[in-house]
């Protein structure tokens, strides 16, 4: 494989396929993606609200400083982040968990795994009202199995922590699959004459998971943090189905905020204004994500 | 055969790590043959209650059911397409040329895409469709979708092309093959495989997509998941056809998946699992 590489880069002087080929992928881009996002940009500096017909003028900065001494855009912002820890701290080690008893080559690990990726493909809107069905407090079957256990279930999607919990259920049963997938992608990728090794000089499993298989595992794990913290910003479709933020804002992200900020406030331009903010204050995110996934191809 | 209590462990995770993921599934389809009073009952009915196919009555008779179906259809269908032709052709460079004039700002634009909560290109766009008569258009749809998902196609397309030995390449060159002879007739039938797995998922995205709809289609684009989702603003929780409504939106995706199991896995992976 690295002879196949080097040889590649010697040979590169012939024609090779490239910005000709770029071309319609731009096309596209430039239509769908970079016009509004310009044009969004255009309407944060207006006062455009789709409810009243005056016309609409310049008022410069005067959107963004509203977004900034409002205190939803700071607590919405909070509950994305919280939202994103909690995921994480879950997702992670569970799908870890999960991809180190699928590595160990059970018979039917197979049937076992295709099993399990199912719900990472199911529709979210679906998915989401599923469970409001499960979480439901009067007829709901998580309340009346915890019933059966014999205590009271929580009014789940009543109150902000339980609501935001219930949030992470559902999406961690749709991401766990994905994380374990990828996760037994990395542990297939460690030779097994590693192990080997470590455990002739006396290792036992716990030590030898810890010590050689987490540190040779850490590049994808970097990949998944940056892809859960990325869907974590965009989370949309499972929390408008199971509280659209409520109860009041509690469990609204700043996603979910300029949603409601345009489509219910009808402050186009204020909602503008608040992606432009989403927009500069996730920059981090892309440059950290190009760094890790060139790190694990 | 001793079993050890370390196998036992690890079975006793697989098959409730399986009962966890498969018990919503299980739940919808019961709930969906499931008469409004045995919905209802605590405790729950799981086996015992005769089946009734009215909650699918109800849904099929809903006005415009099949029309949202069909239109789901088309627009799945054709994002897909698009996609894959579009995006082989920005794979393909990306694979094997390593510098070009706008390859970093192509990269770093995907990467917005793949980020960036959709909310923030949607609202502009909706702003504009009242000008350019983008609303409520199945094409304006299909053009939106494929804007959305083509980073995720073009992504994994690149770990297809990557893994084609450019050997082939130049022994195809040397016999005197341009680059569109070359990609059509040598390159695109060697990631046939990878285009099958980039499809895939490319058509589950847009078979799932909610937030691109709920703006931009008005009753004539409609799609599935909006008609699911129109379930929980009406004041009175319907589960039953709800439940009917999600299982005919789901299936498809379950009966695909068992269909395509292998190109499944490698595409779910983003190309790092390989069968």
């Amino acid at each position: 494989m690295i002879a196949l590489r080097n040889n590649k880069r010697t040979k590169i002087s012939s024609a090779k396929p490239t910005t000709a080929f770029t071309a319609p992928t731009w096309i596209l881009l430039s239509l769908t993606i970079v016009f509004p996002l310009l044009y969004g940009v255009y309407l944060s500096f207006l006062n455009i609200n789709l409810g009243s017909f005056v016309p609409s003028k310049f008022i410069g900065l005067a959107n963004y400083k509203l977004a900034l001494t409002a205190p939803e855009t700071y607590s919405t912002l909070l509950t994305t982040i919280e939202l994103m820890l909690i995921g994480l701290l879950v997702q992670i080690p569970l799908g870890i968990f999960l991809a180190v008893v699928l590595h160990q080559n059970l018979k039917g690990s197979r049937f076992f795994r295709s099993v399990l990726i199912v719900p990472m493909l199911l529709t979210p809107v679906a998915v989401g009202l599923i469970f409001r069905f499960m979480f439901d407090t009067d007829i709901g079957i998580i309340n009346w199995a915890i019933s059966q256990a014999g205590s009271d279930g929580p009014n789940w999607l009543g109150t902000r922590n339980s609501a935001l919990f219930a949030i992470v259920i559902v999406d961690s049963w749709q991401s766990v699959p994905f994380v374990m997938l990828l996760v037994v992608a990395a542990l297939a990728g460690i030779p097994t004459s590693i192990y080997e090794a470590a455990l002739v000089d006396g290792a036992n499993k716990v030590q030898v998971f810890f010590r050689i298989t987490l540190p040779l595992i850490v590049p994808t794990l970097l990949v998944l943090t940056m892809i859960k913290i990325m869907d974590f910003l965009k989370l949309f479709d499972t929390l408008f189905i199971l509280t659209r933020g409520g109860p009041g804002n509690d469990t609204t992200t700043l996603g979910l905020w300029t949603y409601k900020t345009g489509f219910i406030f009808l402050e186009m331009s204020r909602a503008a204004a608040l992606g432009v903010i989403i927009l500069i204050i996730t920059m981090p995110v892309y440059l950290l994500w190009r760094k890790a996934s060139k790190s694990v191809r | 055969m001793r079993l050890k209590p370390g196998k036992v462990f690890s079975y006793s995770i697989l098959v409730t790590a399986v009962f966890l993921a498969m018990f919503p599934i299980f739940w919808t389809i019961s709930t969906s043959i499931k008469t409004r009073v045995d919905t209802f009952t605590l405790p729950p009915k799981f086996f015992t209650f005769t089946p009734t196919l009215k909650n699918y009555q109800l849904l099929f008779d809903y006005d415009g059911f099949w029309k949202i179906y069909f239109n789901t259809i088309v627009i799945t269908v054709f994002t897909t397409i698009l996609c894959l032709l579009v995006g082989s052709l920005a794979a393909y460079s990306l694979a094997r040329t390593p510098s070009f004039r706008g390859r970093s700002s192509l990269e770093i634009l995907m990467i917005i895409v793949r980020a960036l909560p959709g909310i923030i290109i949607i609202l502009p766009l909706y702003n504009l469709s009242t000008y350019l008569g983008l609303y409520d258009k199945a094409w304006a749809l299909i053009l939106i979708y494929a804007g959305f998902n083509i980073p995720f196609a073009i992504w994994l397309m690149t770990n297809f092309f990557d893994q084609v030995p450019i050997e082939i390449e130049d022994a195809a060159r040397v016999d005197g093959a341009n680059n569109i002879q070359l990609f059509t007739k040598v390159l695109l039938p060697l990631v046939a495989p990878g285009l099958v797995a980039t499809g895939v998922f490319v058509a589950l995205l847009s078979w799932n997509e909610f937030l691109i709809p709920i703006i931009m289609a008005g009753e004539n684009s409609k799609t599935m998941p909006i008609l699911v989702a129109s379930f929980i603003s009406n004041r009175t929780l319907d589960w039953g056809p709800m439940a009917a409504a999600s299982t005919v939106a789901l299936l498809p995706i379950i009966i695909f998946t068992i269909a395509i199991q292998k190109w499944l896995v490698v595409g779910l992976s983003g190309g790092a699992v390989k069968e």
